[in-house]
């Protein structure tokens, strides 16, 4: 029996989610121990920006694998295109934001870079262990 | 001596650039990413072409591929929060 893509995107997505979960609960006692209420907000927000960051790209490939080659290509590169602004504007308004204190700051940034990699080793060992056919499983 | 006298006036110059410099962080943290997806992208157009009945399994290949390439955009667009002044 083999995988399909969605069953293997679905795998990815849950044990992201399981992951950014357990990195978010964490980030925020650590966050909460330096830093009080406002490194909980900064472990969460990392954490969720991550996975939905991680996410998007793919669902994106999910969605495009149902069209045709420019119709994948315009939604993995758009979805991208659009994900990068989107997430440049809503980090840029969050850096200048009076609620998330300078101190606490760095919490994001290391929840976000111990999600987006612990997100990386698990979209390898699923798609490494996945059996995908060697053919297009489409008719 | 003319060359010294260029190179001396450019160095005044840089010194008194002002303004925030994180805008100049994106855009080199975008370089590499930009020129990572798209050399993904790129091949596995190249390979789908060559062979169409592989796609299903090309595209899964360039997930992952993109998923690592964007990860450095992602660390860089955060950055701002560890290295702001």
């Amino acid at each position: 029996m083999f995988d399909s893509l969605g069953t293997v995107i679905g795998r990815v997505l849950r044990l992201g989610a399981a992951l950014v979960a357990a990195i978010g609960i964490v980030g925020s006692l650590v966050g909460y121990l330096l830093t009080g209420l406002p490194g909980v907000y900064a472990a969460l927000i990392g954490s969720g920006a991550a996975f939905l960051f991680t996410a998007l790209t793919a669902l994106s490939v999910l969605i495009g694998s149902k069209l045709n080659l420019a119709g994948f290509l315009g939604a993995v590169l758009g979805g991208w295109l659009i994900k990068m602004v989107l997430f440049l504007i809503g980090f840029s308004f969050l850096n200048k934001s009076d609620w998330l204190t300078r101190d606490s700051r760095p919490i994001v940034f290391f929840t976000v870079v111990s999600a987006v990699i612990g997100g990386l080793v698990i979209d390898t060992l699923i798609v490494s262990k996945a059996r995908l056919t060697a053919t297009l499983d489409k008719p | 001596m003319q060359i010294i006298h260029l190179a001396a006036e450019a160095a005044t110059q840089v010194s008194q650039i002002s303004g925030n410099l994180g805008v100049l962080g994106y855009g080199l943290a975008a370089i590499g990413p930009g020129i990572g997806v798209g050399l993904v992208v790129s091949k596995t157009i190249e390979s789908i072409a060559r062979q169409p009945e592989l796609a299903a399994r090309l595209q899964v290949t360039m997930w992952l591929g993109i998923a690592f390439t964007e990860a450095l955009a992602l660390i860089g667009l955060a950055t701002p929060f560890i290295f702001a002044a």
